[in-house]
């Protein structure tokens, strides 16, 4: 090869120019680039700053008895014993299991109901913008809901399951629909040759249509939980707010979220650092579970 | 060679089978024609024992399953609709026990959907309907009450592209058939090897039978479908266009598969392929918009066809 | 120039001409050169035919050496249709009407190619006669209607596989059986020639020559055959030759 590339000649004259690149062309294309780098460095500036200020402010929080302690409500003299935030964490676990254990199966449920049953019928159809209305229905709605409800209906106080309800409402439409899709992913063709094994449908389904999907599905449903740990709205009428660990969801719960909206309007320094602390914690635990999503979605077959 | 091929008398299996509904025993050792359409509308599930005996070996040594009569499908004025639309529009045709039928025609003739009216998989489209009468052997598949999924025991299909379950290996994918019945299964791995070898898999996959069904060769994983519906023991095997998407090798060791299977199943195969009907089928029907316009012994087909349609069809001259 | 092959193969077709081209075009224009060249042999054969009666009449050895030499070409007629109908059935797979047709193809350049043979083998007899032989009138008379009757058979058989005319082919049997008969009155005219050897003879010869001009009718009936078979399927002897014949 010569070292004027692929003209041998070294000229771009003749039946060979048409192949040559044109200097505006290059100098467009070395434009639009330039736009497009300089848009994505726009947007991720703030993303680059919350990391910054999340590591920044709330990593000196950390330490063994941040993690082990709740938190004593004892915010006077200076912030010398206001605890960690043990609680908080804890509470969130379990209200947000309750909640996935309501939400992940009947989500579930729906979207199989949607793709193999309803299809195309006008109640599916139905179903389906409502799902989608509720995706977009503010969080602090649904916890409004389940106060009015629950709390304020049945004359009763708040508790963390209340939360758990107001939480798996959240969770539903994202479940529902991101398992839908994925359902759709499977190929007819699966469906088509286990019934025509002689396999009844609902064992089509459970055997050969959802084992397909799982790996899909539980990236959906690893989304869907990773957003409802965030919500605060909901968990402010319905949990509430404790300093004690407990593990009894009839009760008031601690939470992360309702942690820091407490904590951040402190007078107290140490308390505000604490904040940052278990807003640190919480946006390490949400990633935690996209990353554990991201990895089984590259072995799923299907997305 | 299995005991007997009496062809059942009509009234073994009229409505006398159909009472076997309440029936919960079935006799073990018999595979004979009555206790299969019994089979069909009694007990649903319970697949018939396999026969001990072993009969004329498969290409690759060791016997598959016994050789048995088979069954042979009519259809009685089939029509298959999509909503309103008519695209199978009245077919009296007969497929007969133990021989390969080949249906050919142009695109778009009914030919896919009239041999998905024969197992009942026309109606799992929304919207999608038939008539008319399907009878395997005596019994009107369609008549209500009889089970859908026992009908597709009996009657099995392979498609035209390759579809082994992805999440399931070698073995789970043979033995699928039959865990996905409700009914008795039998030793699932004298049968899940006994399907391999007739379907001159055995060979090639022993030693890998808990590797993943997707990673075998396109023709591997055809045959393997094949294994598949030939676990639970069907009594027919319809086959749409099984070798489109295969390459020429793998094409003629499935032909080769068809020529031994139908020892004891009967055979229906879809193809556009010509060659490959004259090759395989001992009886071709060629459909021509929603219609029969004739059928008869290949040879006859292919050398001297009565209907001038057909003779324009099978030289070329359309399709 | 060969009728359209396609008349009885085509009926009641809806992808009429002046459509959208027939899938296999190429094929099918194979398949009509294939025939033409085939049908092509036996304007040669007429040519010979009535070269080697010529010949005949007036003993004319240099033409029937032109006969005999002109044999190359029936023979290279044959081999060139042999290999089109190797081709194509390897190539084109034809089936049903089409290979019919091939086969059809392949038994009448085997015919004509007979009766090429039988020209020449008429060609040869002339010069052993000598420049001068000893004829009967009778004999020739009788040997030119028998020539007449071979050309009008291969003529009509020529027709008739053109035109896939089943009745044209069968009436070749009224034809040959004229031949057949002047076949053997020309064998009784030889053995009542008297008993001058040269005579006798020459008389030998011209039997010899009778004969090969009834080969040549069989040949042509044969052919007629072939025309039964491609249009209707069914191959049939058109005449039981294993019969008697009448007096």
């Amino acid at each position: 090869m010569s070292s004027h590339g692929a003209f041998a000649d070294g000229s771009q004259v003749g039946q060979l120019a048409r192949f040559a690149v044109s200097p505006a062309r290059k100098r467009k294309d070395r434009i639009a680039r330039a736009s497009i780098l300089a848009g994505t460095t726009i947007a991720l500036i703030p993303l680059g700053l919350i990391v910054y200020y999340l590591l920044h402010k709330g990593l000196g929080s950390w330490s063994e008895s941040f993690f082990t302690t709740d938190p004593t409500g004892n915010t006077f003299f200076g912030g010398s014993n206001i605890g960690g935030i043990k609680s908080a964490i804890l509470g969130t676990i379990e209200i947000v299991a309750l909640a996935s254990a309501i939400a992940i199966p009947v989500g579930i449920g729906v979207a199989v109901w949607l793709v193999e049953y309803g299809r195309n019928s006008w109640f599916a159809h139905t179903v389906r913008f409502f799902v989608d209305v509720l995706t977009g229905v503010p969080s602090i709605v649904f916890g409004l809901f389940v106060y009015i409800v629950l709390v304020v209906g049945t004359g009763s106080s708040y508790a963390g399951y209340k939360g758990s309800i107001a939480l798996s409402l959240l969770m539903l439409p994202v479940v529902i629909r991101s398992a839908e899709v994925i359902l759709l992913l499977v190929p007819a063709a699966l469906r088509e040759s286990a019934l025509a094994l002689g396999a009844p449908r609902w064992r089509v389904i459970f055997n050969i249509v959802l084992p397909t999907a799982l790996p899909g599905m539980v990236t959906g449903v690893l989304l869907a939980i990773a957003r409802a740990a965030g919500e605060t709205a909901p968990l402010l009428f319905t949990a509430a707010y404790t300093h004690e660990t407990n593990f009894n969801l009839g009760a008031f719960m601690n939470s992360l979220p309702v942690q820091i909206y407490n904590d951040v309007t402190s007078p107290t320094t140490a308390v505000v650092n604490r904040a940052w602390g278990a807003a640190l914690t919480l946006v390490t635990l949400i990633l935690l579970l996209n990353l554990i999503a991201r990895l089984i979605a590259r072995r799923s077959r299907l997305a | 060679m299995t005991p007997d091929g009496s062809t059942p008398q009509v009234a073994d299996v009229d409505p006398e089978s159909r009472s076997e509904l309440a029936r919960q025993q079935q006799s073990s050792a018999d595979p004979s024609p009555e206790t299969t359409s019994g089979r069909i509308t009694g007990a649903a599930g319970r697949s018939a024992p396999m026969s001990g005996n072993t009969a004329a070996a498969p290409a690759n040594g060791d016997a598959g399953v016994a050789a048995k009569p088979g069954l042979g499908v009519t259809l009685e004025q089939l029509r298959a609709f999509y909503g309103d639309s008519e695209q199978v529009k009245g077919i009296d045709l007969e497929f007969r026990a133990n021989e390969v039928t080949a249906i050919i025609g142009p695109s778009g003739c009914g030919k896919s959907t009239m041999v998905r009216c024969i197992n009942r998989m026309h109606e799992e489209i929304p919207g999608a309907r038939a008539a008319g009468r399907v009878l395997l052997d005596k019994l009107d598949i369609y008549d209500p009450a009889v089970d859908v999924v026992a009908v597709r025991r009996a009657i099995g299909m392979v498609f035209q592209k390759p579809n082994p379950f992805p999440t399931m290996s070698i073995y789970d994918n043979v033995a699928a058939g039959l865990r996905l019945s409700s009914g008795r299964r039998g030793d699932l791995h004298a049968k899940v090897e006994a399907a391999l070898r007739s379907a001159g898999l055995w060979d090639e996959v022993a030693e890998r039978l808990t590797e993943p069904g997707a990673g075998l060769s396109g023709g591997q994983q055809q045959r393997l479908c094949i294994a598949r519906s030939l676990a639970v023991d069907p009594e027919v095997i319809l086959m749409d266009e099984p070798c489109s998407a295969l390459d020429p090798i793998a094409t003629l060791r499935i032909e080769e598969l068809i020529d031994q299977l139908k020892a004891r199943v009967t055979i229906v195969i879809v193809t556009h392929n010509m060659q490959q009907a004259a090759r395989v089928a001992d009886r071709t029907a060629f459909m021509l918009d929603g219609k029969l316009v004739e059928a008869g012994p290949t040879q006859e087909i292919f050398t001297n066809p009565t209907d001038p349609r057909t003779e324009e069809y099978v030289t070329g001259k359309f399709g | 120039m060969p009728a359209s092959a396609e008349s009885s193969q085509a009926a009641g077709t809806s992808d009429g001409a002046g459509g959208p081209p027939h899938a296999r075009a190429h094929f099918q224009q194979q398949l009509k050169e294939l025939e033409a060249n085939a049908l092509g042999g036996l304007d040669l054969i007429i040519e010979q035919l009535d070269r080697v009666l010529e010949a005949l009449e007036h003993q004319d050895v240099e033409l029937a050496e032109m006969v005999i030499a002109d044999d190359d070409r029936v023979d290279g007629r044959y081999l060139e249709v042999h290999q089109g109908i190797l081709s194509l059935l390897a190539l084109q797979a034809p089936v049903a009407g089409d290979l019919r047709l091939v086969a059809a193809l392949l038994h009448m350049i085997k015919h004509i190619e007979r009766m090429g043979d039988q020209c020449v083998n008429i060609a040869k007899l002339i010069p052993l006669s000598g420049h001068e032989p000893p004829v009967r009138r009778e004999m020739l008379d009788a040997l030119a209607k028998m020539g007449a009757f071979a050309r009008s058979e291969v003529i009509q058989a020529k027709a008739a596989f053109a035109g896939r005319e089943v009745g044209l082919a069968e009436d070749l049997v009224r034809q040959d059986r004229e031949i057949n008969r002047l076949n053997r009155e020309i064998f009784r005219l030889a053995i009542e020639i008297g008993e001058d050897p040269d005579t006798r003879e020459w008389a030998m010869h011209m039997i010899l020559v009778a004969r090969a001009l009834e080969r040549i009718g069989d040949n042509a009936v044969d052919i007629g055959e072939q025309v039964a078979f491609v249009v209707t399927g069914l191959f049939r002897e058109f005449s039981d030759s294993s019969r008697p014949p009448a007096v």
